[in-house]
């Protein structure tokens, strides 16, 4: 951006909150305990003798499944405080006093909490390469993985911008984005029988999250095509896209009280 | 030349409560209006409802000629020091200034320069790189008006900004209040409980009760206004004070009159009009007053009354 020019309100407010997350530190703290947890899930996969079932695509299917979903933790996180924390603050008032649209608002502080994804993703690759060498596998994981995790990060991110929004307060607006979050997890943990059948069937791919982590494991673990099980990823696009969507027209009623009046 | 701020009969409820009733005021260019209330006056509602932080339910306004049905160009044409201040405890006070020119449309270079020299204005060049959580209140309420003066507005709201401030805090940033005024031909609206604050340096003064619009004008239209004297002592010689208690007493616009223990000779009374006619009295009974001093004449003794808290 020209130094002569005045740039449009998302950019400003998005270099100031990248300046934010990345300078003061919330970044790099989230991304190093993403990077501990995700290095403690690669050691047990590739070292230690008596956990290490795994075969090497299933080791690389189970990294970039963490990356995935720890990406959308961090991203969860980010964009739960996105106004709620402002709020919390005392600094939201200034900030709607600036001659900027709220939807511009809200848009660069999004894309601000997504920048965690492409964080936490580059910390993955060396995980995913180092497992993934000598099986053909670490082209497909990055691919795989960038595809589901961008979908999941944006859709996640949307969702707590939209939290955060109308929560009363910052805690508030955390805590339900983790309990959304952990609701849409559930379903992983259920037995490979309640999985199966129209209605597990159903579930798999009605659930964004679920569905994004089973396409990972079908590419990657079953070696499937990325076209061939495709459909898997109609859920995870339309869940971010819609919650984008959603995000943005909502935040056009964003308010120094969650739910007032303008 | 168009007024700076025009209100008639502006009103804000928050469901069944009324915020603000009935505000309605004029303000010039180079005004400095100070803006009274008690607690829950209505004095914060009213400057987020002219700040086009929330709608108006009723009643309509402008800004810099701009009407209320237009808040993104109003909010192009005031600087607005909120209540709650605002400040990012990581943000330094030049990244503060810079964000927020830059909101306003200012080019990265525009800002930049524009934040240095507000910084140099407000004394806070030294401390341009220093976080905001190490800023004082003082410093802190320096940056908050600067802040709003970054993109040159015509109206310049200021909430509470010397609450908390040691005197000569609050000296620094009333004059900084009136240069803004005098120096740019800004109109500023300042709110304040403090009264001294408004004697000090408003040319003008709205009083808000109950969310309504008590008075408006200057500060010694209001004081006549509504500040009739209250109080008075009147000096005669020892020998003649108990005499002229009686004569006070029965005289007319007195209230009561008593003798000063401590001072031989004066003679307090409490007045419910003009005390010409108690001097009057005084010297039909041939008693010479060597002094009067009429007390009460003063914007606090009108807020106190408009408010209901006399």
């Amino acid at each position: 951006m020209s130094g002569n020019r005045s740039a449009p309100g998302w950019w400003v407010v998005l270099g100031q909150e990248l300046r934010d997350v990345w300078l003061g530190g919330r970044g790099p703290a989230l991304t190093f305990a993403f990077s501990l947890i995700l290095s403690a899930v690669a050691y047990l996969v590739a070292t230690n003798t008596a956990l290490n079932f795994l075969e090497q695509r299933e080791a690389v299917g189970l990294i970039v499944q963490v990356t995935v979903a720890m990406g959308g933790i961090l991203v969860v996180i980010a964009a739960a405080d996105a106004i709620s924390g402002e709020r919390d603050r005392g600094t939201l008032e200034a900030l709607l006093l600036a001659p900027v649209p709220r939807r511009q608002i809200a848009a660069g502080k999004l894309a601000a909490a997504l920048s965690l994804w492409p964080a936490a993703f580059l910390v993955a690759l060396p995980y995913v390469w180092f497992l993934g060498r000598g099986v053909g596998v670490v082209g497909d994981a990055v691919v795989v993985g960038l595809l589901v995790g961008s979908l999941l990060a944006l859709e996640l991110g949307a969702l707590g911008l939209v939290l955060s929004l109308f929560a009363g307060s910052n805690r508030v607006s955390l805590a339900l984005s983790l309990f959304v979050l952990l609701g849409l997890f559930a379903p992983t943990q259920l037995s490979a029988g309640a999985q199966q059948g129209w209605a597990g069937d159903l579930m798999l791919r009605a659930n964004p999250l679920t569905a994004g982590v089973h396409y990972v494991g079908r590419v990657l673990v079953d070696g499937h095509s990325l076209g061939r099980d495709a459909d898997l990823l109609v859920a995870p696009a339309v869940a971010a896209v819609a919650l984008a969507a959603v995000a943005l027209l909502a935040s056009g009623r964003m308010r120094l009280r969650p739910g007032g009046a303008r | 030349m168009a007024a700076a701020v025009v209100a008639e009969h502006v009103g804000r409820d928050y469901g069944a409560v009324c915020a603000v009733s009935d505000l309605s005021f004029e303000v010039e260019p180079g005004d400095v209006v100070g803006v009274l209330g008690r607690n829950g006056a209505g004095k914060t509602t009213s400057i987020r409802v002219l700040t086009t932080i929330v709608a108006p339910t009723r009643g309509r306004f402008a800004v810099a000629g701009v009407p209320h049905t237009r808040p993104d160009e109003i909010r192009r044409r005031i600087g607005v020091l909120p209540e709650g201040g605002g400040y990012p405890a990581r943000q330094t006070g030049e990244e503060h200034l810079v964000y927020h020119a830059r909101l306003h449309g200012a080019s990265r270079a525009a800002a930049r320069a524009a934040a240095a020299a507000l910084l140099e204005e407000f004394g806070l060049a030294d401390r341009a790189r220093t976080p905001l959580h190490a800023y004082s209140l003082g410093m802190r309420r320096r940056l908050g008006i600067a802040r709003a003066l970054v993109n040159g507005p015509a109206v310049v709201f200021l909430d509470e900004p010397t609450l908390g401030l040691d005197p000569a805090g609050r000296r620094v940033v009333l004059d900084h209040v009136r240069a803004v005024a005098a120096g740019r031909g800004a109109a500023v609206l300042l709110s304040t409980h403090l009264l001294d604050d408004v004697e000090a340096c408003c040319t003008r003064v709205l009083i808000l009760h109950r969310g309504r619009t008590v008075a408006a004008g200057t500060v010694s239209e209001v004081v006549a206004r509504a500040a009739a004297p209250r109080s008075a002592v009147v000096r005669v010689a020892p020998v003649d004070a108990r005499r002229a208690v009686a004569i006070l007493a029965a005289a007319p616009g007195v209230g009561a009159a008593g003798e000063a223990l401590d001072r031989p000779g004066e003679v307090r009374v409490d007045l419910a009009a003009d005390p010409a006619a108690a001097l009057r009295a005084l010297l039909d009974a041939g008693i010479a007053p060597l002094g009067l001093t009429v007390e009460g004449a003063r914007l606090s003794d009108a807020f106190l009354e408009m408010t209901g808290a006399a």
